[in-house]
C-alpha cells in the first residue's frame, strides 16, 4: 500500500537553528544584531533593515489566537483521519504571527483573541512541531 | 500613481469571451488554455471591427501550473510580426498592471493597437486548490491548512471577532452576485437560483466558510483589443477609455493582511482618482476580484463607502445588487458568472460601459472601477467614450 506521507515544513539553512531547538523544545525566533527586529518564518536576513547579522534568542511561547478555522475537507492526504482539525494563526508576545494548532479544546472554545502557550509535539525523528494550548488568562 | 497624462489616452475597443456555460457543460479533455485564448483573441479583433493586419501588440497571461508561453497562441494566431510583446504568469489579477504597461506602450509608440488575452483551462487539467504534500516554506500545510479558502476564512475569523457578522450576514453576498449571474446567458451558473436556506444548508469547507462562499473553477478565456482613444473614434465600438491603473502591495505570509488591506486601500483610491478629478462618488458600478465574499466587505471599508466595521451591514437590503446604491459584479462574478481572475470581472465593465450589458444594463453608466485584492491588490477605473 502506498504510503501517505505527511507534510512537514521544508527546513533550509535559514530556518534551520528554529526547527533545531524546537526538537530540543526550544521556543526561539531570529533577532536583527542591527536592529533588535524580530521575524518569522525565520528568512536568512532582517525583514525590517535587510541586515543578515541575526541571532536565535529565546522567545515567551505565549502569544494569542488571531483567526481559527476548522479544517472539514481532506486537502492533505495525510490529514484526512484527523478531520475536522482546528488551524490557528497565533500573534506571538514578540509579534510575529505563525500558524499551527490548538491542542487539547473543543473548536468552539478556541476563540480570536484567547491567550496561548507553546507546547511540542514530536512527528518523527527529526522534526518537532510547535503548538499550543490554551493558557489561563493572567 | 496615474495622472492627467495618462488618463483616458486608451481605450478597450474590442472585446470577446468564452461561453463559460458551455464551456461547464461540454467538458472537452482535448480542451487546452491556448486554444480557448486563440478564439477569444479572434472574436476579440472583430468584435473591434479590426483584423490580424491592425495588430502590433500582444499580451498572454495564464495560471504559473502547469508553466506557459506565450508562443503556442502567438504561433497560431499569425502574431509572428508584433513589436510588443509581454507574458504575465502571476494570474489575470494581475490585470491593472498589464493594462497599464499596454497603455503606456501605446502612449509612447511601442505598439498602436494591443491584444491582452487571459485564458485557463483549470477544469480540463483537475486543477485542485489547495492540494499539496509539501509543508511548505511558510508552515502552513505542515499544521494542516491548504486552500486559498482556508487562508481568508481565518482572516474572517478574526474580522468577524472584531466587528460582528453571522453567517447569514455574509450569505447576501453569493446570492446577490447569482442573481445577477442568473441574468447572463454565458454564466456558469445562470439557471441555479441560491436563497438562504440553501446557502445555510450547504456544509462548512473551511469554518467559517461554507461552499457557497468558494468561486467557481472552470475553463475559459477573455480578451482585449486595446489602443490609442484617438484611432478608438474611427472604430465600430463606443471606446471604454482606460482612466487610471493603481496597485498596492499589501503582502503577509497569511495571505491577507491585519487591516483586511484598509490602508492599501486608502493609498490605491488616492492614486486612482485623485489627479483625475474624479472620486468614488462618481464610481457607477464596481466589478471586483471575489473568489471569496470577504473582499467585498474589505473594499467597501477600504474604498470609504462603508465606515469601518460595517462594510457587513451595508451589503445588506440590495445595496450591491443591481437596482441598489453601488451594484457589483453584475456579471455574476467569479463565485457565479466564471473563475476568470478579473478578466471576467472586467469584460463586464466593458459590456456596462458600452451600454450592452441587456437586463444587467446598469442606467447610464458612466464610470467603473475594479478592484482586486488577492495578495496584489490592484484596481482599475475607466469611463465610458
Amino acid at each position: 500500500m502506498e504510503q501517505v506521507l505527511r507534510p512537514l515544513p521544508e527546513i533550509d539553512a535559514a530556518s534551520r537553528p528554529f526547527w533545531e531547538a524546537a526538537r530540543e523544545h526550544r521556543f526561539v525566533l531570529p533577532r536583527c544584531r542591527r536592529c533588535g527586529h524580530r521575524w518569522f518564518p525565520p528568512y536568512a536576513r532582517c525583514t525590517r533593515c535587510l541586515s543578515p547579522d541575526r541571532e536565535f534568542v529565546a522567545a515567551s511561547g505565549r502569544g494569542r489566537i488571531w483567526g481559527v478555522i476548522e479544517m472539514s475537507r481532506p486537502y492533505i492526504p495525510a490529514f484526512a483521519e484527523r478531520l475536522p482539525y482546528n488551524v490557528v494563526l497565533v500573534e506571538l508576545e514578540e509579534g510575529p504571527k505563525m500558524f499551527s494548532n490548538v491542542v487539547g479544546a473543543p473548536f468552539e472554545r478556541i476563540l480570536v483573541d484567547a491567550p496561548v502557550e507553546v507546547m511540542f509535539e514530536d512527528i518523527d525523528g527529526q522534526v518537532t512541531l510547535p503548538k499550543f494550548r490554551l493558557a489561563e488568562r493572567p | 500613481m496615474t495622472d492627467r497624462t495618462f488618463a483616458n489616452r486608451t481605450a478597450i475597443v474590442g472585446m470577446a469571451t468564452s461561453d463559460f456555460r458551455r464551456l461547464y457543460r461540454e467538458p472537452d479533455p482535448e480542451r487546452t488554455a491556448v486554444g480557448m485564448a486563440v478564439d477569444a483573441v479572434a472574436d476579440a479583433i472583430a468584435d473591434a471591427g479590426l483584423t490580424r493586419a491592425d495588430i502590433d501588440g500582444f499580451v498572454y497571461s495564464s495560471a504559473a501550473n502547469p508553466p506557459f508561453s506565450y508562443q503556442p497562441a502567438a504561433f497560431r494566431l499569425g502574431f509572428n510580426d508584433v513589436r510588443y510583446m509581454q507574458m504575465f504568469t502571476d494570474g489575470g489579477r494581475a490585470f491593472p498592471a498589464m493594462l497599464g504597461h499596454a497603455a503606456m506602450a501605446i502612449m509612447h509608440g511601442m505598439a498602436r493597437t494591443i491584444v491582452l488575452v487571459h485564458s485557463i483551462a483549470f477544469r480540463t487539467q483537475g486543477t485542485r486548490f489547495g492540494v499539496q504534500s509539501r509543508g511548505g516554506d511558510l508552515y502552513d500545510a505542515a499544521y494542516g491548512l491548504a486552500s486559498p479558502g482556508a487562508h481568508y476564512a481565518m482572516s474572517w475569523s478574526h474580522y468577524r471577532a472584531r466587528y460582528g457578522g453571522r453567517d447569514e450576514d455574509m450569505a447576501a453576498i453569493p446570492i446577490a452576485f447569482r442573481r445577477h449571474a442568473n441574468l447572463n446567458p454565458v454564466a456558469i451558473m445562470r439557471d441555479r437560483p441560491l436563497d438562504l436556506g440553501t446557502y445555510l444548508a450547504a456544509p462548512y469547507l473551511a469554518k467559517p466558510f461554507r461552499l457557497y462562499d468558494y468561486c467557481l473553477v472552470n475553463d475559459g478565456a477573455v480578451a482585449f483589443v486595446l489602443t490609442s482613444a484617438e484611432h478608438a473614434r474611427d472604430l465600430p465600438q463606443p471606446p471604454v477609455l482606460v482612466t487610471s491603473v493603481a496597485q498596492q502591495a499589501a503582502l503577509r505570509e497569511q495571505y491577507t493582511n491585519e487591516d483586511f488591506c484598509f490602508e492599501a486601500l486608502g493609498r490605491m483610491k488616492r492614486d486612482l482618482f485623485d489627479d483625475v478629478g474624479l472620486g468614488i462618488g462618481d464610481v457607477d458600478t464596481i466589478q471586483m476580484y471575489d473568489n471569496f465574499p470577504p473582499p467585498v466587505v474589505w473594499g467597501l471599508e477600504g474604498l470609504g463607502l462603508a465606515p469601518r466595521g460595517e462594510g457587513l451591514q451595508w451589503i445588506q437590503d440590495g445595496r450591491i445588487e443591481l437596482g441598489g446604491e453601488m451594484p457589483m459584479n453584475t456579471s455574476g462574478g467569479m463565485l457565479s458568472e466564471a473563475y476568470l481572475q478579473s478578466f471576467n470581472q472586467h469584460a463586464e465593465i466593458v459590456r456596462q460601459l458600452r451600454g450592452q450589458a441587456g437586463p444587467r444594463q446598469v442606467p447610464d453608466c458612466r464610470h467603473a472601477l475594479y478592484y482586486g485584492l488577492s495578495t496584489t491588490p490592484g484596481a482599475s477605473l475607466f469611463t465610458r467614450g
